[in-house]
């Protein structure tokens, strides 16, 4: 069967970062991973050696998948052999994220995100006036 | 089930994207299979209010 060819005029990438890829061209197989520990801080407070992902269930845990059971078949034709695009303007691509012109076979993403917030506590005084103003 | 597809004229001119994060995918032509998954914690005990207490070290 005639494959479809992709033709892009323009491609406006400012940023692309941790482990991403611009793939032009076609692909095969495409697997991705991201993990990623968001430590949000009311005082910048780092101590660099921290973070350790085995600490946390959600960078283990099994994510399910429905089994497809139905059975199912499928005809394609393509009468136009073009995907036509004329400007793609993309402003960051990050955390083992893909912009991929052309085509490909198989492609399987994760990611996972572990999300901390560490507050400073309210002085005693602040938090009782506070509560006085609620009441 | 039968699934008849015709890919006619697909033209498109501007795309405009902010971001792309976290394993997702911007994809100009065609696939077979595509497989997606994420998953985002952040629970009530991941907000904690009190002296910063470093995590657990690498």
């Amino acid at each position: 069967m005639l494959q479809r060819t992709a033709c892009v005029d323009a491609i406006h990438v400012k940023v692309v970062s941790f482990a991403s890829t611009v793939q032009l061209g076609d692909s095969c197989i495409i697997n991705s991973l991201s993990r990623a520990l968001a430590i949000q801080r009311e005082m910048e407070q780092f101590y660099g050696n921290e973070g350790n992902l085995s600490a946390y269930g959600v960078f283990t845990e099994p994510i399910p998948f429905q089994p497809i059971t139905e059975p199912f078949t499928y005809s394609r034709q393509n009468l136009n052999p073009l995907i036509k695009v004329n400007k793609i303007d993309i402003i960051g691509i990050s955390s083992s994220s893909l912009l991929h012109v052309g085509n490909s076979r198989h492609v399987s993403m994760e990611a996972r995100v572990k999300h901390i917030r560490q507050l400073l506590p309210i002085p005693r005084k602040q938090a009782e006036t506070e509560n006085k103003d609620k009441s | 089930m039968n699934f008849q597809v015709y890919n006619r004229e697909l033209c498109v001119q501007n795309i405009k994207i902010t971001g792309v994060a976290s394993s997702s995918l911007v994809m100009v032509g065609d696939t077979e299979t595509i497989q997606l998954a994420s998953t985002f914690d952040t629970p009530a005990e991941s907000l904690i209010i009190g002296p910063f207490v470093p995590l657990q070290r690498e």
